[in-house]
């Protein structure tokens, strides 16, 4: 790898545009973190990274929360501290940046899984998380636009299986 | 979602295994066979997506499709991978397969270049993999560590373990030899591409995991395939080389040789093995290079001890050391040496030993140390079992010696005069620097001594002779030599000593207001002093004879006797006139330009004044006026006589009766002042022999006061526990004989101090 680090690398979303990002932006993602590894500097000053998966909305999205959080320390991959897992609430800003359409939030999740971002990953599923929390199956699907596609036998077992779980 | 189409590469189906890992391996065999070519940005994301979006694929994702609940082993979410995980598997497998065959056309070098090449090759492409396959990783392979399944790792380890099972074991004795024979070479001293080794030993540990827990590595397989039979070659080419070396090479070159192979191996080490192996390695040398050659080197140690050969006896200790309990008959050996060459050194001084001048048997003692702790210190480190074999040696060579078969009292005796002479005043002026520094190396040879009460004896009279006749060198240097004394042996030790000190002081302060006393009273009395000795500690007697002092002093005495009567009621005097002395002017003498002075003891002074009377005294009126016996007359007058003060008739006259005594008014000498006070060699002589005939008295008195000690704390013992906690008190200050003490025990038995229980106890009676 060349001494003058590269500092700004560009992506390229699915649909062809590009976005300039800062390299420690960037680098939220494990992904092209560990493509600029491999592949060295040289490599991304030239051409911008292709992202195949995600769409430039999506990209740009993902972009605003990684510059938000560029100063977060950086959980190592294989961090999966206690605190990370229980925690179910979020901070302001987050919360504000998650109020989007079901469409957007999912494509959101799906972008941070592939792009691997864990902390956004996390605020991602913890806020479906709370968007299910306290509600019967029934407001469940209403709220996802979910078909009940259970025989009334299924659903019978799954309640029995899961009767433990029931708050009494 | 849409699979996006991706530029130059066409996407595989996301949920088509095939096409998916048709496509994965021209990626990944690209990034295996040529990555040198480089990867661009299109194929990295492309196979990352891939993987991804395998995973992802079918009924794992997607929201509204919540089926299959109750199909499937795994509860909550299906994750795919498997399939690309055994693809992967069988990639790596037939690539290594493929190495092993390659391998085969190479040997020795080669092979070893070909190995390291392929292993560098394998684990660049190792980490790329890792990444590319790190949504597998992330999801599949992590569910299946989680779930506890062996024989699922994450992707690089994966690649390792593929390369132990497939390649490591089938090549990796063949790239072993070759190692040894490139090391080998080495140690026949050509220069190698030490490199390789090294990167060989790197790659050995890499392959080292733990099986139970992946995300640790373990020696096993570096110490099992690498260590094991590179200690072996080495024992091995050592065990030979060093046969060869000592059938033809003296004992000192083979010390040299093996230090140096010794050195050469740690630096081996250093320079390109793992660390873990540099005990076990010098262990192996250890054991080849030293300890199988252990006899004939201690066999050399006498011949190097004999002629003085310092280095190589510290190349001999280093080598030595390094081996377990290699050090021990050195150590005899050296013990036994010191003691020979301290009882030769003796021997040598010793052919008359009664006219053995102090200085030149302390010195021959002090010689040996000092050679010897200079080799402890120069050539064995300094170490304290040497040190300590010395010192049994010298306590061996300065208690028993040729000259201590005269008496065995002769080391502390004769170390005391010396110290005697050292801090009595004399003509050559030691430097205060050097005098203390001598009284040190006196302290190195008490230090040896046993009898140290012997040593205490001499040393107190000689004290109180120095202090009496105040002819000591320097205060300073007495206080120094007594705080030595009480720092090597206690307080008790040196309390008499002190104590003497301490009267001297005092008894200045007395003359000083005896003599404000004699002028309140306005008298005219003598220009006198005083010293009053505590009985108990100085080592003084009473004179031998009787003694009619001459009306001049005795007046004065009888003044200083009533002054100090006044100030300590009840307290005894005892005048001891042998210690008396003063100075007499004589202004008789014709033909001298001033009067001679005349410094006399004061059995000389009552003769002399004797003269003041009439010019002529016979010996018997002389010992009738003086009241002194012949003893202590006949020297005083012979030395009056020998110094030509008086004339003796008839001529040549013994003194006695018959003869008689007349003033020489004709006296003549170079010198005003005259010391006739000078001191009688039989005297000191007779000291001698009385000072020996008390110590046995105290060394009695010391073993029943020490008994009497432990009994009193342990009110019951057995025999045979007294006796030996008897030694075990009194050792510091001598050796006592275990009869000695039976005869103690039987003394304060009859005084009933100590009484007989059953069971061959004893009590203590209060």
């Amino acid at each position: 790898m060349s001494d003058t680090k590269v500092t700004k690398v560009v992506l390229q979303s699915n649909d062809g545009t590009t976005i300039e990002v800062d390299r420690v932006v960037a680098e939220r993602s494990m992904l092209i973190k560990n493509l600029i590894e491999d592949l060295g500097d040289e490599s991304v000053t030239t051409s911008a990274i292709p992202i195949p998966n995600v769409n430039d909305p999506v990209l740009r999205k993902v972009v605003e929360w990684c510059e938000k959080h560029r100063g977060d320390s950086l959980q190592s991959a294989e961090d999966e501290s206690e605190t990370r897992k229980k925690v179910t609430e979020i901070d302001e800003w987050d919360q504000k940046f998650m109020q989007v359409d079901q469409e957007m939030l999912f494509e959101i999740i799906l972008a941070a899984n592939y792009l691997d971002i864990k902390a956004l990953l996390d605020v991602g599923c913890k806020t479906v998380a709370n968007m299910i929390k306290g509600k019967s199956p029934e407001e469940i699907r209403k709220t996802f636009n979910i078909t009940n596609d259970f025989t009334p036998e299924e659903e019978e077992q799954i309640r029995r299986e899961n009767e433990w779980a029931e708050d009494r | 979602m849409a699979p996006a189409a991706m530029s130059g590469m066409p996407h595989p189906v996301r949920d088509d295994i095939d096409a998916t890992w048709a496509y994965l391996q021209s990626g990944i065999t690209k990034i295996m066979m040529n990555l040198q070519e480089g990867v661009d940005l299109q194929t990295y994301m492309g196979i990352y997506t891939a993987v991804h979006n395998f995973c992802t694929s079918q009924k794992a994702v997607g929201f509204s499709a919540a089926t299959n609940i109750n199909s499937g082993a795994h509860r909550g979410a299906h994750l795919l991978g498997e399939d690309l995980y055994k693809k992967l598997t069988e990639y790596l497998t037939d690539h290594l397969r493929h190495l092993v065959t390659e391998s085969k056309a190479h040997t020795d070098e080669a092979l070893l270049a070909f190995y390291i090449r392929e292993w560098h090759r394998y684990t660049v492409a190792a980490k790329y993999i890792h990444h590319l396959f790190r949504y597998l990783n992330r999801h599949w392979v992590k569910r299946e560590m989680d779930e506890g399944k062996k024989s699922i790792y994450d992707v690089y380890t994966l690649h390792l373990v593929r390369w132990r099972d497939v390649l490591f074991k089938e090549v990796s004795e063949k790239v072993m030899s070759a190692v040894l024979k490139l090391v080998e070479k080495q140690r026949n001293g050509e220069t190698i591409e030490y490199n390789q080794i090294k990167q060989v030993v790197d790659s050995f540990v890499s392959l080292g995991l733990d099986e139970g827990d992946s995300s640790k590595t373990t020696l096993d397989v570096y110490r099992f395939h690498f260590e094991k039979p590179f200690l072996e070659e080495t024992k091995l080419f050592y065990q030979n080389e060093s046969k060869q070396f000592v059938a033809e090479n003296s004992v000192v070159e083979y010390m040299k040789k093996a230090e140096a192979r010794l050195e050469e191996e740690e630096e081996r080490v250093k320079i390109y093995l793992h660390p873990d192996i540099g005990l076990p390695l010098k262990k192996a040398c250890n054991q080849v290079l030293i300890a199988e050659h252990s006899n004939i080197l201690r066999d050399e140690f006498q011949v190097l001890l004999d002629n003085d050969r310092e280095e190589d006896m510290a190349r001999m200790y280093s080598l030595l050391s390094r081996i377990p309990d290699g050090l021990d008959p050195l150590r005899s050996k050296f013990e036994a040496h010191v003691r020979k060459a301290g009882l030769a050194a003796v021997a040598k001084v010793a052919s008359d030993a009664d006219k053995l001048e102090p200085k030149v048997y302390v010195d021959a003692l002090l010689e040996i140390h000092t050679q010897y702790q200079g080799l402890v210190k120069r050539a064995f480190n300094d170490e304290p079992e040497f040190t300590r074999s010395l010192d049994n040696a010298c306590r061996e060579f300065v208690n028993r010696n040729e000259v201590c078969k005269s008496g065995s009292n002769k080391s502390p005796e004769l170390l005391a005069k010396y110290t005697d002479i050292l801090l009595r005043k004399s003509s050559t002026g030691v430097e205060e620097t050097e005098l203390e520094n001598t009284l040190t190396q006196i302290m190195t040879v008490f230090k040896y001594i046993e009898d140290k009460d012997v040593f205490q004896k001499f040393y107190s009279r000689m004290l109180a002779r120095r202090l009496v006749h105040s002819n000591s060198s320097s205060d300073d240097a007495e206080t120094s030599m007594i705080s030595k004394l009480k720092e090597a042996c206690g307080f008790e030790y040196t309390n008499k000593l002190q104590r003497m000190f301490q009267d001297m002081q005092i008894s200045k302060d007395l003359n000083t207001g005896f003599k404000e006393h004699v002028q309140s009273l306005g008298v005219k009395g003598l220009d006198s002093a005083y010293s009053i000795l505590g009985t108990g500690f100085w080592p003084l007697t009473a004179p031998g004879t009787t003694f009619n002092p001459p009306e001049e002093i005795s007046a004065d005495c009888d003044r200083f006797a009533r002054f100090y009567r006044n100030k300590h009621e009840g307290r005894k005097l005892t005048w001891l006139w042998q210690l008396c002395k003063g100075e007499v002017k004589a202004n008789y003498i014709r033909n001298a330009k001033m009067p001679y002075t005349f410094q006399v003891s004061i059995y000389q002074m009552a003769i002399l004044l004797l003269f003041n009377e009439k010019d002529k005294n016979t010996y018997d009126e002389i010992m009738s006026t003086t009241q002194l016996n012949s003893e202590s007359l006949d020297p005083s007058l012979g030395i009056l006589v020998k110094a030509k003060v008086l004339n003796v008739s008839p001529e040549g006259e013994k003194p006695g009766s018959g003869a008689t005594y007349a003033l020489n008014y004709d006296f003549k000498h170079k010198k005003f002042r005259v010391n006739l006070n000078v001191g009688m060699k039989s005297e000191s002589k007779q000291e001698e022999v009385e000072t020996n005939k008390t110590i046995e008295e105290d060394r009695k008195l010391l073993l029943q006061s020490a008994i009497v000690r432990i009994m009193k704390a342990r009110k019951r013992m057995k025999h045979q526990m007294l006796v030996s906690e008897t030694i075990h008190q009194i050792r510091q200050r001598f050796v006592p004989k275990v009869a000695d003490i039976k005869k103690c025990i039987e003394i304060l038995l009859d005084k009933e101090y100590l009484e007989r229980l059953d069971d061959d106890d004893l009590g203590y009676l209060a």
